[in-house]
């Protein structure tokens, strides 16, 4: 019943000769939340770009469903992206695009779905979103939690295996965090697989299958929740959950 | 004492024919010249910015050739050079007109190819990034996402390029091309009232630079990715921004 949708095993990777990863592996079954915290520079963006085979690694690969997917020519490694949504920090959101023209370009382009066909499921995913009223507003027209809902729109209308969220709250001011949260939790509660960078402890607490602790390029410890937050094992994970909370 | 400024002699200039076929060759070479340019500006710069070793080295010595040759020696090299050294030329095929056109093409090519790269690199990175995580290949991002918003950037530099060389055409009088300015120094040299004679030719260049700022604020306008009452000041905008926060 639990299949593994995403899997990384010992995946390395140096800037410089300055090590960022020093072989992470990570194992998520279908509908799991995997919740990542850890201090910066502890390489929790790196690994998601890895994961979203954005980034070159040094050793290790990455399996989706059961096929490796890292290492491969770019054609390849293009498809097999578009099959893995990622949300960014930043919203990344294409600015020349209003928001339909940015949830349809990559069915478009990508996908080869005709223009009429592609604009209907656009809007069908801008409506689940809450922002169905805002297709025709351009990027800077939106605010920083509405640029937010779009992009996660546009990487669930490729319907990913898997979803990647790098910070996607830590750009937004305080009032805006809710709304992104709240799509990120239904999201969850259809079982969408997910891997999410995030130091929003309640929500992790709420969402996530399984918490996991970084530090220096590895991960030092994973847990369910509950265990996670009340007996952490590692004394890095307390002193940096000390730090957080 | 100054003799009065001679109304009948200004029109007549203004009026004959060529002013008017003067004007007009100023204004083709300008055009053909600047779009070459921006086309094969836009490959040299697309080198410039190229992971491959090669296609880098190629558009630097481009870039370094062509910035470094004066513009009234390249019109000559190409003029009188190059049909003693390629019989070819020597056809009556190659005329003023278009060794002009090739001339100030390679010429402006360099500089428009350090606009339109310098455009290419200040859209956000991020934007690519989205795209490469969406599934689009490079060409694609670069089509849909990158040159759209370019544009916008390179439009200021390239309404300048535009108007240097409508100016630097009159250079090509060197080399027996009727333009413009050839048109009023022969006029000048009939009637020695170079009041009349040069107004006349001014008029022509003021009237054929309002046309195009009129041309290049309608262009910045469509480039300006806003849904609601397109081409506000930059007040405006800033105005807007802060309400859609």
């Amino acid at each position: 019943m639990n299949e593994t949708v995403l899997r990384a095993e010992g995946v390395r990777k140096s800037y410089d000769g300055l090590p960022v990863l020093q072989g992470v592996s990570l194992e998520v079954g279908r509908g799991e939340v995997k919740v990542i915290i850890g201090p910066s520079g502890s390489g929790k963006s790196t690994f998601l770009r890895a994961l979203a085979l954005l980034e070159p690694v040094d050793a290790g690969e990455v399996y989706l469903e059961g096929e490796q997917v890292s290492g491969l020519k770019e054609k390849e490694l293009a498809t097999h992206r578009s099959e893995i949504g990622m949300v960014f920090q930043r919203f990344n959101l294409f600015q020349n695009m209003t928001a339909l023209g940015n949830v349809m370009v990559a069915l478009r382009d990508v996908r080869r779905v005709p223009r009429q066909e592609a604009r209907a499921r656009a809007l069908e995913f801008l409506a689940r979103v809450g922002l169905r009223d805002k297709a025709e507003n351009y990027p800077e027209e939106l605010s920083g939690g509405q640029q937010q809902r779009v992009a996660i729109a546009r990487a669930l209308v490729m319907r990913p295996k898997a979803m990647l969220f790098d910070e996607p709250t830590s750009a937004l001011d305080v009032e805006l965090v809710r709304e992104v949260l709240d799509v990120m939790e239904s999201l969850a509660r259809d079982g969408m697989t997910m891997v999410v960078v995030s130091h929003e402890l309640r929500f992790a607490h709420h969402v996530a299958s399984s918490i996991l602790m970084m530090d220096e390029g590895k991960i030092i410890e994973e847990a369910p929740p509950e265990q996670f937050f009340s007996a952490p094992s590692h004394e890095r994970t307390k002193r940096f959950l000390a730090l957080v909370e | 004492m100054l003799a009065s400024f001679d109304t009948h002699l200004f029109w007549t200039a203004l009026t004959s024919g060529p002013y008017w076929r003067g004007a007009l060759t100023a204004l083709e070479l300008t055009v053909v010249s600047l779009a070459t340019a921006i086309v094969v500006g836009f490959f040299v710069a697309l080198g410039a910015l190229s992971r491959l070793r090669r296609f880098r080295t190629s558009a630097w010595i481009y870039n370094w050739l062509f910035r470094a040759t004066p513009t009234l020696l390249l019109l000559i090299i190409v003029w009188d050079v190059i049909p003693q050294q390629f019989t070819v030329f020597t056809h009556n095929w190659f005329t003023p007109f278009l060794a002009a056109f090739i001339a100030l093409s390679l010429n402006e090519a360099a500089y428009m190819a350090e606009i339109i790269r310098a455009g290419l690199l200040a859209v956000d990175p991020g934007q690519e990034l989205a795209g490469r995580a969406l599934g689009m290949r490079r060409w694609q991002i670069l089509r849909r996402v990158v040159v759209p918003q370019a544009v916008r950037i390179v439009i200021p530099p390239t309404g300048n390029e535009f108007i240097t060389l409508l100016k630097l055409t009159s250079l090509a009088s060197v080399i027996s091309v009727h333009e413009l300015l050839t048109a009023a120094n022969e006029q000048a040299s009939i009637s020695f009232s170079y009041r009349e004679v040069y107004g006349a030719a001014l008029v022509y260049y003021l009237v054929i630079v309002s046309v195009l700022m009129f041309l290049q604020s309608r262009l910045e306008r469509r480039f300006t990715f806003r849904s609601r009452s397109r081409g506000r000041t930059a007040v405006g905008l800033a105005a807007t921004a802060h309400d859609a926060r």
